[in-house]
C-alpha cells in the first residue's frame, strides 16, 4: 500500500464525491476528500495506480511526499 | 498642485551627479481628476475653455491627432485625465470650479518624450565609476569583506536591539501603521504553544491534522513561526519579534511533535485555511524534491482563486560556503506558491538558502530575514534564536497580512504587491527574487 494524493480536474470539482466513489471502486482507500482544493488523499496498492489515473476527472495520482524537520535544538531549521 | 519634480532649476539635493538637461515640455498641462462611480462632467466654461474634445465622442475612444492639437482641452474619459492649454489663471479657475464635483489630484507639465538612444560615453563613465567603487570597497573593506559588497550602498548593518529584532527593523515593520487587524494568518507547522503568555488575549484558532496528536506544539518550530508572523507589539519581556501583531492566528498542526508530516496532513491544513478564508497561509516546510508536486500546484492555484496566498520556504538545502547553491524544493517550487529565501543581517544570503531552479515555478520569489531570528518558543523556554528559510517565510507572511489590511488585495494581487513593494538588493534574483519584503509605511 502506498499513500497517494489524487488531484481532481477543474471540471469535476463540484462532483468530487463521485470521483471519490470511482476511486474506491478501483481499490483506493479514501481517507480525505478535500473539497476546498479538489484533492483526495488515501492509500492503494502500488499496482492499482494506472487504474486510478484512468478514473474520469482525475488529473494526477502522486505518491505522497514526506517531510521531516530537524530536531528542536538545531541551529538551522 | 503643480508637480514639484519639474521646477525649472531644481535637481536632487543629495549630492548625486545628475547629468542631462531638464525635461522638455510643450507648455500644456496634464490634469488628473479624481475618479469615482458617479462622474459629473467638468465645467470647462468656468475656466474660459470653450473648445473641448472628449474621447467619448470618438468611436473606439480614438482621439485624432488633429483634435488633440486643435482643442483647448482634450479629455480621456476612461482615465479621468485631460490635456489642457491654459494659463495659470485659467488653471486656478478650473480647479476652483471642480473642487467639489471632480477634485483635481495633480497638474503636471506635458513632457516631450524621445526614443531612447545609446549614450555610449555616459555608459562608459558609469561603468568606470562602478568598477572604481567596487575596487575601493574590496581593497579597503570596512566590514567583513564580501558581505559588505552584497549590501546596497548606504545600508547599515542590522542587529537585535532591546526594542526589536533585526528582522523587524529591516522589514520596516517597526514603522508601519498596520497591525494585521482583521486578517487571518494560517501557519501550517508543528502547532502552537497555546499557553504562551505573549499571546494571551489574541484570537487563536488551533486545529490538528496529525493523527493522534493535539494542536499543542510539542516541537517548537510552529510556535517560533507564529511568533515571527504574528507576535505581539510589546512582548511580556525582551524585544519585539512579530510582524502582524493583531492578526487572527490560525494554527494548523500538519507536522508532528517530532517534526514529520506528509501530504495528507499538509493538504488538509491548506484546505482548512482556504475554507476559513485565510488570506495568508505560511508554510515553513519542504521536501528536497526538484519536481513540482502536482497536488501542491493544484492547491496553490485553487487557493489563489479563492483569495488565499500560500507562502512557503525555499529550502535550506544549500551550503554556499562550499559552493553548493541547493534548489527550491516542493511545495515552494510550484508555480502558484510563493517561495521565500533567507537573508542575514548584512542582507547577504544565509549560507543554507536555496537558489532558484531553472524550471517554471522553481524561482525564489522574495526574501526575508532568516539568520539568527529570535522568536517565541514553547514554555518554559519562552524564546529561542534559530535560522532558516523557515524563519524568513513567516516574516513575509506577516508582511502579507499588513499589505492585505492596507490595500484590501488578495491572491495574486497581494503577491504582486509584496513584490513591487520589496526592496531591491544587489543579490541576484536567482537568490532573492524581487528582494527584501517590506511593510507598508
Amino acid at each position: 500500500m502506498v499513500q497517494l494524493s489524487v488531484t481532481v480536474d477543474d471540471g469535476h470539482l463540484t462532483a468530487i464525491d463521485d470521483v471519490a466513489q470511482a476511486l474506491r471502486a478501483q481499490g483506493m482507500q479514501v481517507d480525505q476528500v478535500l473539497d476546498g482544493l479538489g484533492i483526495i488523499t488515501g492509500s492503494a496498492p502500488a499496482d492499482s495506480r494506472p487504474a486510478l489515473t484512468g478514473v474520469e476527472g482525475v488529473v494526477s495520482v502522486d505518491e505522497q511526499l514526506t517531510y521531516q524537520l530537524p530536531p528542536p535544538d538545531s541551529a538551522v531549521q | 498642485m503643480i508637480d514639484p519634480r519639474f521646477e525649472a532649476t531644481a535637481g536632487p539635493s543629495d549630492g548625486r551627479a545628475w547629468s542631462g538637461p531638464p525635461p522638455e515640455t510643450t507648455g500644456r498641462q496634464i490634469v488628473v481628476f479624481a475618479q469615482g462611480d458617479d462622474e459629473p462632467s467638468i465645467n470647462w466654461e468656468h475656466a474660459g475653455i470653450s473648445s473641448v474634445a472628449d474621447s467619448r465622442d470618438f468611436s473606439g475612444g480614438e482621439v485624432s491627432p488633429d483634435a488633440l492639437q486643435d482643442a483647448q482641452a482634450t479629455v480621456f474619459a476612461e482615465l479621468g485625465i485631460a490635456v489642457v492649454s491654459a494659463d495659470v489663471g485659467q488653471m486656478g479657475a478650473l480647479q476652483a470650479a471642480v473642487a467639489e464635483s471632480r477634485p483635481v489630484l495633480s497638474v503636471s507639465p506635458e513632457l516631450v518624450h524621445h526614443v531612447l538612444h545609446h549614450d555610449v560615453e555616459g555608459y562608459a563613465q558609469a561603468y568606470r565609476d562602478g568598477v572604481n567603487d567596487l575596487a575601493g570597497r574590496l581593497l579597503h573593506p570596512e566590514g567583513s569583506g564580501t558581505a559588505q559588497i552584497a549590501a546596497p550602498p548606504g545600508s547599515a548593518l542590522f542587529a537585535d536591539t532591546p526594542q526589536a529584532t533585526w528582522g523587524i527593523q529591516a522589514t520596516k515593520a517597526l514603522s508601519t501603521p498596520r497591525s494585521g487587524r482583521g486578517i487571518k494568518v494560517a501557519v501550517l507547522d508543528t502547532g502552537f504553544d497555546l499557553g504562551h503568555p505573549d499571546f494571551a488575549g489574541r484570537n487563536v484558532t488551533a486545529q490538528s491534522f496529525v493523527q493522534g496528536e493535539q494542536a499543542q506544539d510539542g516541537h517548537g518550530h510552529g510556535t517560533h513561526c507564529i511568533g515571527t508572523s504574528c507576535g505581539p507589539r510589546t512582548p511580556s519581556t525582551g524585544p519585539r519579534y512579530g510582524v502582524a501583531y493583531e492578526a487572527d492566528i490560525f494554527a494548523g498542526k500538519v507536522l508532528s511533535n517530532s517534526g514529520s508530516g506528509s501530504d495528507a496532513g499538509i493538504l488538509a491544513g491548506i484546505n482548512w485555511a482556504v475554507t476559513n478564508r485565510c488570506p495568508v497561509i505560511s508554510m515553513s516546510l519542504g521536501a528536497n524534491v526538484q519536481q513540482a508536486h502536482p497536488p501542491y500546484s493544484a492547491a496553490g492555484a485553487r487557493a489563489l482563486q479563492r483569495g488565499s496566498l500560500i507562502i512557503a520556504a525555499a529550502g535550506n538545502n544549500a551550503d554556499r560556503r562550499s559552493g553548493n547553491f541547493g534548489f527550491v524544493g516542493a511545495p515552494a517550487n510550484s508555480v502558484e506558491i510563493m517561495a521565500v529565501g533567507a537573508l542575514d543581517m548584512q542582507l547577504g544570503m544565509a549560507y543554507f538558502s536555496a537558489r532558484s531552479l531553472p524550471a517554471r515555478g522553481g524561482q525564489v520569489d522574495i526574501a526575508g530575514p532568516g539568520w539568527q531570528v529570535y522568536s517565541s518558543w514553547p514554555m518554559p523556554t519562552r524564546y529561542r534564536t534559530i535560522s532558516g528559510t523557515s524563519m524568513a517565510t513567516p516574516h513575509v507572511a506577516g508582511l502579507a497580512a499588513l499589505w492585505a489590511e492596507a490595500t484590501g488585495r488578495r491572491g495574486l494581487e497581494l503577491w504582486a504587491t509584496l513584490c513591487t513593494e520589496s526592496e531591491r538588493l544587489l543579490q541576484p534574483s536567482l537568490d532573492v527574487g524581487s528582494g527584501l519584503a517590506l511593510a507598508p509605511q
